[in-house]
């Protein structure tokens, strides 16, 4: 920013240039090479003035009798290159014969230009007649600049203007400024966010900007944002982000005008890309240069629509002070109800006690009132207090969700988002913030179209009351609403990558384990049913089958079904149809009644999971050659449910090689990483053994599925991909097989070899990024079989062989295992017995093993 | 020139589309459309609520052909579009006057 308004101001100086149309050529250069800031509005500004004095002292030599004025945006000195030149040309009627000539010289030549140029011939009386009927003019008047002519008479336009609409006419202009907005808000949204937004117009725009600096001149007299800053109205942090933003979108407009050719304030869809370029973004892996863009824009707007929201608040209050003495109800120690208004009663409160966050947003929940805005900038100025105690605060977690599930939460999200809470309390959500997506259908950036999602549930509870009344914990599902995006912007996948970050903070919020089973389970569905109602055959009775296994229990799919819907209606104008809604329907009542028949299965959790594993059960033994005599018995529904009926009946058929070889290992190239096969005898300690070899050859784990058979058959189905970037062809797949072999019959080192190897990672210089912190849990509520071990980390290579290897030090052994890594962190979840084949249940052996994970995950 | 109007299952829609495109059909015109013929309407109850679905989600396709090519075009969609089950849809063949492409004001053939 600084630099360019510096080049501007600088290089333009020395030229000199004959006409105006020159003048503008010389600008358009500049324009060009996409120089603009304040330096060039100015430039602009002073190269139109000049060019009118000088047409005006050639046709009124002596100057007087008249004064050339310029309004609004030039008159503030900030010409845009496709901005109108608004004029006013101040006469003393005395002079009025010579008025013709004088128009004539002064306007002709600027509309050869091309400019528009906006002008009006009045006398004082005229002026101060007409402000009284227009507020735009009014307004304007307050940028009025004297560019020639005679200083008298702009003085006594100044005089009077002061007398009839200033002085005393503090509460008048407040009062017409916000029915300005007002309009302009129903006009342009209340968002600052849509996918086209109007830069000048929109809330967040130059018109806010304006609007507070005019305000600020009318009721307090203060001149400029600086003035505001010294008087207290805006603390250092904000004035500074408020500049930033401001200057951000002076930028903005100069290029998009320029871009379009035109006097263009909006942010077509059709611009965004080529702005993006011009202001120096390019395409990432995981998110386009455009989106980049987009979040900075939205995140300016925001800055400057949460900053004037609050100016106004204050002035409002300020003028309106006069009133009989408050209302005033204590809601709880610390929290008062005040005009309306949530108060928190001092700033040192919630530095003691930070619980009182989530208590101040609960009686905005609870009482419909919002928080008074000296309490929101509490609030983001001490959001360093949010900490991980609070985070994982079983308390607060429930007022939070009792604040989600409760009418209006809508709002109070809004408050959570704005003041910054939000994502200082979800610390995953920051990724999505102001995060836009660059297609037609995505109205709003992530974070809002997250917002929006609670709204429609809430709006569905009503409409939906039936479906809704299936749902035992409604909490549960407006989490869900919450959090369904917020594996958005980093990378494909985002719904199971959403699920695995859902799944991190359900754990960290305190919920029990079925909680967040769900949780996942709706955030990596949400967008299962309406594929599957737009693009597969809903008479497919297999295909209803299988969604019906997928889908489990009536709950599970009520909530979906709603959030899908929600989510639809979230998205955007075009998403969500009468049409899109029939298919939807269709597919639900469909699923719903055949979860529903009693004849199917007597217990009603499993029942779905069941259906669903006989289903696959029937699928395989067709695709089986009829001599085949496998016993499915060997085969749990989990395991059936996990793979595809053809690499099912892959697996049978390569376990047929099994009593002749004792190992077998399959490796395949996939489109975004290698999938690997390794079946053999399951031994204790086989798991630690594969991954040593894994991370020995340079591959990281992207997921794997452990399964062992009833007859001890292991099936490790494992995605990975090179740490170092080799290709498919180069890997050396015949030495990974045979330490495979050495390793699992306990011929191979693994331990020093890996030792050695990762040795240098060990000395890397500490502390030159914040470290995850690493957790471990273990559950023995999740699963009637086995202890669920989740293990979270920073990945890192050779990990997984950590926590295996420490694992079967402890004579555990594993069952079942899914590893998921997203970015740059890991989610595994064991499935475990201990020695005897039982589950860990002795409190301290529970504390002895998550002791050692810990350690052995940490301690590089 | 002929226009063809097809009513398919929606889930068969990219089929078609794919189908077409195979056998060198560029252009058409796609609408999701409701209503209902031998597959009517059906009522659901469903835990004591009534699910009146009256009109059956469907997918439109409208395309202007040259005459010759109508045959081939019937027979591709049908390919793509048939289950064998009731509600499979309907394809109308209607005859077109004339053709004008806006742009270029080019007429019949050429502007299909």
């Amino acid at each position: 920013m600084n630099s360019s308004s510096g080049m501007a101001q600088t290089a333009l100086a020395p030229q000199d240039f004959s006409g105006l149309q020159a003048r503008r050529q010389a600008l358009d250069a500049y324009w060009q090479q996409g120089i603009s800031g304040y330096a060039l509005l100015r430039k602009h500004s002073d190269f139109i003035d000049h060019h009118l004095a000088d047409s005006f002292e050639k046709s009124v030599p002596a100057g007087e009798g008249f004064a050339l004025v310029a309004l609004g945006g030039y008159g503030r000195q900030e010409l845009y290159p496709f901005s109108d030149i608004d004029l006013m040309l101040l006469y003393d009627p005395a002079h009025k014969d010579e008025l013709g000539s004088l128009v004539e010289s002064i306007l002709y030549p600027l509309w050869d230009t091309g400019l528009e140029v906006g002008h009006a011939v009045r006398t004082l009386e005229e002026c101060i007649a007409d402000a009284a009927e227009d507020f735009f003019f009014r307004v304007a008047m307050l940028d009025a600049r004297l560019i020639a002519g005679s200083a008298i008479l702009f003085e006594k336009l100044k005089g009077m203007y002061k007398t009839a609409y200033i002085e005393g006419k503090r509460q008048e202009f407040l009062d017409d400024m916000l029915a300005q907005r007002l309009k302009r808000e129903c006009q342009y949204g209340r968002h600052t966010y849509l996918l086209e937004p109007q830069i000048k117009e929109s809330c967040g725009g130059f018109r806010d900007i304006q609007s507070m600096v005019w305000t600020a001149h009318v009721v307090f007299g203060l001149k400029d944002l600086a003035a505001l800053q010294e008087a207290g109205l805006l603390s250092q942090e904000e004035f500074n982000r408020f500049e930033q933003a401001q200057d951000y979108l002076v930028r903005i407009r100069n290029r998009l005008h320029y871009v379009s050719g035109r006097k263009n304030d909006q942010l077509f869809f059709e611009h965004q890309q080529e702005m993006a370029k011009a202001f120096g973004f390019t395409n990432a892996r995981d998110m386009l240069a455009v989106e980049y863009f987009m979040r900075e824009v939205y995140g300016h707007m925001q800055t400057i629509s949460v900053t004037t929201d609050l100016f106004f608040e204050h002035v409002e209050e300020t003028i309106g002070s006069e009133d009989a003495s408050p209302t005033l109800k204590t809601l709880e120690p610390g929290i008062e109800l005040r005009h309306n208004k949530i108060h928190l009663v001092n700033t040192e409160r919630i530095q003691k006690s930070p619980k009182l966050f989530m208590r101040l947003f609960y009686q905005s929940s609870r009482t419909g009132s919002p928080l008074h805005y000296r309490t929101r900038k509490t609030i983001t100025a001490n959001l360093h207090l949010v900490d991980d105690k609070l985070r994982q605060s079983r308390r607060n977690t429930k007022i939070f969700l009792a604040i989600l599930a409760a009418s209006g939460s809508f709002r109070v999200l809004e408050e959570m988002l704005d003041t910054g809470f939000l994502t200082a309390y979800i610390p995953e959500l920051a990724k999505v913030e102001s995060l836009a997506q660059h297609d037609v259908y995505h109205v709003f950036t992530v974070d809002r179209h997250l917002l929006q999602t609670i709204r429609e549930l809430e709006k569905l509870r009503n409409e939906e009351s039936n479906i809704h009344a299936v749902i035992n914990s409604p909490s549960i599902l407006f989490l869900a609403g919450l959090l369904h995006d917020v594996g958005k912007g980093l990378g494909h996948g985002h719904a199971d990558r959403g699920a695995d970050l859902a799944r991190q903070i359900g754990a960290r919020l305190g919920l029990d384990a079925n909680e967040i089973n769900i949780l996942d389970f709706l955030v990596r569905n949400h967008l299962f049913l309406s594929h599957t109602a737009l693009r597969r055959d809903l008479e497919d009775e297999e295909l209803i089958m299988r969604c019906a296994g997928r889908v489990n229990t009536p709950e599970k799919l009520a909530m979906l079904y709603l959030l899908t819907i929600a989510d639809a209606r979230a998205t955007g104008p075009t998403v969500w149809n009468e049409w899109k809604a029939a298919l939807l329907l269709e597919l639900y009542l469909k699923i719903a009644l055949l979860l529903d028949r009693k004849d199917l299965a007597e217990h009603e959790q499993v029942r779905g999971a069941e259906l669903g594993a006989q289903w696959i059960r029937d699928k395989v033994s067709g695709l089986l050659p009829a001599a085949n005599r496998t016993n499915f018995d060997l085969f749990s529904d989990d395991y059936l449910l996990s793979f595809p009926p053809e690499v099912i009946v892959e697996h049978i058929t390569h376990a047929e090689k099994l009593a002749k070889q004792e190992i077998l290992f399959l490796h395949e190239q996939k489109q975004e990483s290698w999938s690997l096969l390794v079946m053999t005898r399951d031994c204790p300690g086989l798991l630690a053994r594969i991954f040593g070899v894994l991370a020995l050859h340079n591959l990281n784990v992207l997921a794997a599925k452990i399964f062992t058979w009833a007859d001890g058959t292991a099936v490790d189905s494992i995605e990975v991909s090179s740490a170092i970037g080799e290709t498919y062809e180069r890997q050396d797949w015949q030495a990974m097989e045979d330490e495979m072999h050495l390793a699992i019959k306990q011929r191979f080192g693994l331990e020093h070899r890996l030792s050695r190897k990762l040795a240098p990672l060990r000395n890397k210089p500490q502390g030159v990024q914040q470290r995850l912190e690493s957790k471990v849990t273990i559950d023995n509520g999740e699963s009637e079989l086995y202890t669920v071990i989740e293990v979270f980390s920073e990945d890192r290579i050779g990990l997984l062989y950590d926590i295996t290897k420490t694992l079967s030090d402890f004579g555990i052994s594993i069952y079942r295992a899914r590893i998921g890594s997203k970015a740059d962190q890991i989610v595994d979840v064991f499935y475990v017995l201990d020695q005897d084949g039982s589950k860990i249940e002795d409190p301290a052996f529970i504390d002895e093993l998550r002791q050692g994970l810990k350690y052995a995950v940490e301690n590089v | 020139m002929k226009k063809i109007e097809a009513i398919i299952k929606p889930f068969k829609l990219d089929d078609v589309k794919d189908a077409l495109n195979g056998i060198g059909i560029k252009g058409m015109t796609i609408s999701e459309v409701k209503g209902y013929g031998r597959q009517k309407g059906h009522k659901e109850i469903y835990r004591g609520a009534e699910y009146i679905v009256d009109f059956i989600p469907k997918a439109k396709l409208e395309i202007i052909v040259d005459s010759a090519q109508v045959d081939k075009v019937i027979d591709t969609i049908i390919q793509a579009a048939k289950t064998g089950k009731i509600g499979d849809g309907k394809i109308f063949v209607l005859p077109v006057e004339e053709v004008i492409r806006v742009r270029t004001g080019e007429k019949g053939e050429e502007a299909i």
